[in-house]
Parts: C-alpha cells; sequence; structure tokens
C-alpha cells in the first residue's frame, strides 16, 4: 500500500467535453520522491488529468490539492509557481529560440521577466542569466544536446525534440513533474535514457514524477506505482508488479481491440 | 537646397517617424505575434493629444507626455479583448478601434475641429528663425535621436527575459503559460508600451507638420506600417526603418521621377504598383523580411 508522504492528491475529479466525459470521478495521490506511471488505452483521460492538474482545464466537479494546498482552479502560471511543471506529449517549444533559450525561459523566479528590470536594470538579471546558462548548458550536456545549444529545435529529430522538452522540464526545477509520455517515438536507448534522467533526478534531488506511459516493460522498470485509467476511470492501481500481473489490465486493452475490430 | 533637396529630407524625417511606429508594430507583431489592425489610430491619439494641448498653451515637453499616456492607456484598453482572442479577431477588434475613434474624432467637432482638424501647431524645435533649411536639417536630426531612443528601449526589452516571454506567446501561449509566464500581463505591457510609442511618434509628427486632421487615422495609413514592417522584418529593431525608408523612397521618388521622365501612368499608381510588387517579392522570396530575426541577446557571450 502507499505509505509515503502525498504531494499531490486529486479528490473526485471529473471533467466533461460535450456528452463525453473525460475524466470522471478520479481519486489518486502522488507520493514525493516517487515516480508514479499513468497508463491505460488511448482516450482514456490521462492527458486530461494533466490538463486538469496544470491548471489547463478547470474540473467540473472535485478538488485538487497539492502540498496540502488547494489549487482547483488556479491559472497555469500560478500552478507553475508552486512548483508542478509538465511535458508536452506532443514537444510544445518555441521553434523560433534557440535550445539555450528555450531551457532558460523555463528558470523560475527570473528577475529580467519584469520588463522595467529588462530595460533600465539590466545588470540585475544579467548576472543571473550567466547562472541559468550554465545551469541550462549542464541539463543540454546531461541529455547529449550540449552542441544544439546554440541551434534552433527544427534542426532536432523527434526523440531529440522529446529530450528537449524533458530538459526545459527539468529546467524549472519542478517538486512534481508531470511527464505525458516523455518517451513515445523515441529509440530505445533514448528511452532508456530519458527514465535514468528521471531516476536520477528522483534520486539525487527527491523529485517526484507523475508519467504516462506506453511501454509496460518500461514502466515495470523505472515506476514505483501505477494507476490504470480507462474510459476516464481510475480502474486499477498498485505496485508494477501487482497491476501487470492483474488479468483485468489486459482485458481492458484487449476489449479496446476487438471494439475497433468490429466495427 | 533646391526644392527636390527639401523634398527628400521631409521624406527622409516623415520615414523617421513613421520607423518609429513601424518599430512599435514590431514590437507587437514580430515579437509577440499580436495583430494590430489600429496602429494609426494609437498615432492619431497621442497627434490630437499632444495638439489640443499645445495649441491650448501647454508646453510641448508635456504634451508629449500626455500623448503617450493616452495612447499607452487605449493600448492597455485594446489589451482586453487580447487576452482571449488572438489573429484574425484580434485584428477585427483592433480595426474597429480605430475606425470608432476615427468617426468620434471627425464628427465632434467641438472635441478637436472635426474633418478640418486642428491648426497651427508650434514646433518644439524652431530653428525658423534662422533659415528654413537649417529648420529642416534640425528636424531630421531631431528624428534621428527620437527614433535611436525607441530603438534602444525596444531592443532592451526584447533582449531579454521579458522579450523571450514575447516571443513564446507568438509562438505557443499555452507553453508560456504552463512554463510559469503570466502572458495577460506581458500582453498588456506590449500594448500600452507600443502603443505609448506610437502615441508620441505622433505628438513629435504633429508638431512637425503643424496639424492634426482625422486623416491620420485612416487604415491606409495603419496598412502602410504594415507594409513597412513586413518588408523591413517584422521581428526586427531596425527593420521598421529599413521598411519605413523603402516605401517612402518609393512614394517620393515616383513623384520627382515625374517631373524627369514622361512616365506613361500617373506618378501616384506607379507607386502603388510598385510598393506591391516589391511586396509580393519579398513575401515570396524573403518571407522573414530584409532583415533576420536574431537569437536573445540577453548578456554579453
Amino acid at each position: 500500500m502507499l505509505d509515503g508522504e502525498a504531494v499531490l492528491e486529486t479528490r473526485n475529479v471529473s471533467l466533461s467535453f460535450g456528452g463525453l466525459k473525460a475524466v470522471d470521478d478520479v481519486s489518486l495521490r502522488v507520493d514525493r520522491s516517487k515516480i508514479f506511471g499513468l497508463i491505460g488505452p488511448n482516450g482514456s483521460g490521462k492527458t486530461s488529468l494533466f490538463n486538469l492538474i496544470t491548471g489547463v482545464y478547470r474540473p467540473a466537479s472535485g478538488r485538487i490539492i497539492f502540498e496540502g494546498r488547494d489549487i482547483t482552479g488556479l491559472q497555469p502560471h500560478q500552478i507553475y509557481r508552486l512548483g508542478i511543471v509538465r511535458s508536452f506529449q506532443f514537444p510544445r517549444v518555441f521553434f523560433r529560440m534557440t535550445l539555450l533559450d528555450n531551457l532558460i525561459f523555463a528558470a523560475r523566479g527570473q528577475l529580467g521577466d519584469n520588463p522595467l528590470i529588462a530595460v533600465f536594470m539590466r545588470w540585475r538579471f544579467q548576472r543571473q542569466e550567466r547562472q541559468l546558462i550554465d545551469r541550462a548548458l549542464e541539463i543540454l550536456e546531461k541529455l547529449g544536446l550540449a552542441g544544439y545549444a546554440e541551434r534552433y529545435p527544427s534542426e532536432l529529430s523527434g526523440g531529440q525534440l522529446k529530450l528537449l522538452e524533458l530538459g526545459r522540464a527539468l529546467m524549472a526545477e519542478p517538486k512534481l513533474l508531470l511527464l505525458d509520455e516523455p518517451a513515445a517515438g523515441v529509440s530505445p536507448i533514448l528511452v532508456s535514457k530519458i527514465f535514468e534522467t528521471i531516476s536520477f533526478f528522483r534520486d539525487v534531488t527527491g523529485l517526484t514524477v507523475f508519467v504516462i506511459e506506453h511501454r509496460l516493460n518500461v514502466v515495470e522498470e523505472f515506476t514505483d506505482w501505477i494507476y490504470v485509467m480507462h474510459r476516464g476511470h481510475l480502474y486499477l492501481s498498485g505496485t508494477p508488479s501487482q497491476v501487470l500481473a492483474d488479468k483485468r489490465l489486459m482485458s481492458i486493452y484487449v476489449a479496446e481491440e476487438r471494439v475497433v475490430d468490429e466495427t | 537646397m533646391t526644392n527636390i533637396d527639401l523634398f527628400i529630407l521631409d521624406g527622409l524625417i516623415t520615414a523617421g517617424y513613421f520607423a518609429i511606429l513601424a518599430l512599435s508594430l514590431n514590437i507587437e507583431y514580430g515579437y509577440s505575434g499580436l495583430i494590430d489592425f489600429g496602429k494609426a489610430a494609437f498615432f492619431a491619439l497621442g497627434a490630437y493629444t499632444s495638439a489640443i494641448l499645445t495649441t491650448n498653451g501647454f508646453p510641448a515637453p508635456l504634451a508629449v507626455l500626455m500623448a503617450m499616456a493616452v495612447a499607452g492607456l487605449g493600448g492597455l484598453a485594446i489589451s482586453i479583448p487580447a487576452i482571449r482572442v488572438r489573429s484574425d479577431y484580434l485584428a477585427i477588434i483592433t480595426l474597429v478601434f480605430a475606425e470608432t475613434i476615427r468617426v468620434i474624432l471627425k464628427n465632434e467637432s467641438w472635441l478637436a475641429g472635426g474633418v478640418l482638424g486642428i491648426r497651427g501647431i508650434p514646433p518644439m524645435i524652431d530653428l525658423r528663425s534662422i533659415s528654413y533649411d537649417t529648420h529642416l536639417i534640425g528636424q531630421a536630426v531631431f528624428v534621428l535621436i527620437l527614433f535611436t531612443i525607441f530603438a534602444t528601449a525596444g531592443w532592451l526589452l526584447t533582449n531579454s527575459p521579458f522579450g523571450r516571454i514575447l516571443r513564446a506567446i507568438r509562438e505557443d501561449e499555452l507553453a508560456s503559460s504552463v512554463y510559469g509566464k503570466n502572458n495577460t500581463a506581458a500582453k498588456a505591457v506590449v500594448f500600452g508600451v507600443a502603443s505609448a510609442m506610437a502615441g508620441a511618434a505622433g505628438s513629435f509628427y504633429s508638431q512637425y507638420v503643424g496639424f492634426v486632421s482625422p486623416d491620420l487615422l485612416i487604415l491606409a495609413i495603419t496598412l502602410q506600417i504594415w507594409i513597412m514592417s513586413i518588408l523591413g522584418g517584422p521581428a526586427t529593431i531596425l527593420g521598421g526603418l529599413a521598411g519605413a525608408l523603402l516605401v517612402t523612397s518609393i512614394s517620393r521618388g515616383t513623384r520627382i521621377l515625374k517631373d524627369f521622365l514622361n512616365l506613361p501612368l500617373d506618378a501616384n499608381n506607379l507607386m502603388f504598383i510598385l510598393t506591391g510588387a516589391l511586396l509580393v517579392l519579398v513575401v515570396t522570396f524573403k518571407p522573414t523580411g530584409i532583415l533576420k530575426e536574431g537569437r536573445v541577446r540577453s548578456v554579453r557571450r
């Protein structure tokens, strides 16, 4: 059973698009310094749940609690400030900024975000900017992208864009990192690199991770706890070995297949 | 100086004021991706505010500040719909805003002279007592100084962490807000600053030409500023100047040309043809404009 300290909790959270219940009465928790996995067939509401947690959508009902604080209905930028950062399933990097700028953009507490300091007191942010450049280069180095620091994302491969997306999220020094399929469409070597990087940050900085991932072998190897979503519901949960041994897990995937076959 | 020299000098001065307007559009559209089809309205708000104050005996520097404040507030007002809508919707809203102000200024003659506008605005720097040539040269130097000041401010603003927020808003608002940036506040700053800049240009321009009329607000003025921005390179600081010089040299050049060549068509029409052809060529072969967007230069490295 879960015995850690809950960082994030959703309590009976629901979201509908028209008649479709994308997220239906989901209650779950994510514990500190653990990697929590979220799996489920396409359209089961995983990304919608992430959108609810990060304030992109507002839940129709239910509460979202982060570090004991009710964050339901806060704006995305306010939720970021509390320490929740996410990556996107399809990389949403800034294509007309260099990789370095993409990373530095995500850093928190930048003095130069204030236009008055940007114009009239440049020395105040420039000191900080130099430190951020060093930190961004370190992260790029760790992800094997150091050679592209001054280049633009359009020169990267799909897998490297995923790495950039991850790097940007790490640059934000999150307390809770939500990763939406960080390794989808990525070569197997990069997959381990991505998950080893995440595990490294969990072990060294105590990062908490909530990750959507499809590959069951990856989930089994790297996660500490798994939630399974199915048609908007929280369907199963448990340790990786428990969930993967559960016959109901296969039944939802197989059932989905059957539905597809019949139509 | 000959009449043609004076005509060219006047063209350069006008191009300088339009360069400031194109610069303010570049900050809104080029860097932040916010479409503003009401640029002429902020130009005219500044010009009218300043004209009303100076003709009523207020000192010119105060008139400039008030012009910037009024235009800046107008810009903040326009940023409210910009919070929710983007691109074509924002274009329509800004267009309607400009037309509303134009119709009001044209019809409420008690406010600002109606269709006749306001005449007899004293120049800020008056060297006419020396000679008219000196006066014009003085005006040219003055507009160059003004452009340098605004371009420096624009460069500092866009080459900073704040400048990164602007680019992020242009490219992906959702990613920007998920990464902790307050897009709403940044947009308000952009519209406020750029409109105040346009207002200042309007104020100085009205003091240069000595009169204002509702013709300052027509859509053609806004579109001319857009053409300058697109030709020069929207996401640049000096692109506006390059575009303004190009467009002005075409419009003035055709008029000068007509005195020396027997043109088969009206000089004014030739101007439209040349400007249109240039626009098509640039958009086809160099879609980012003559100058290219650089990376964010926040620190020296």
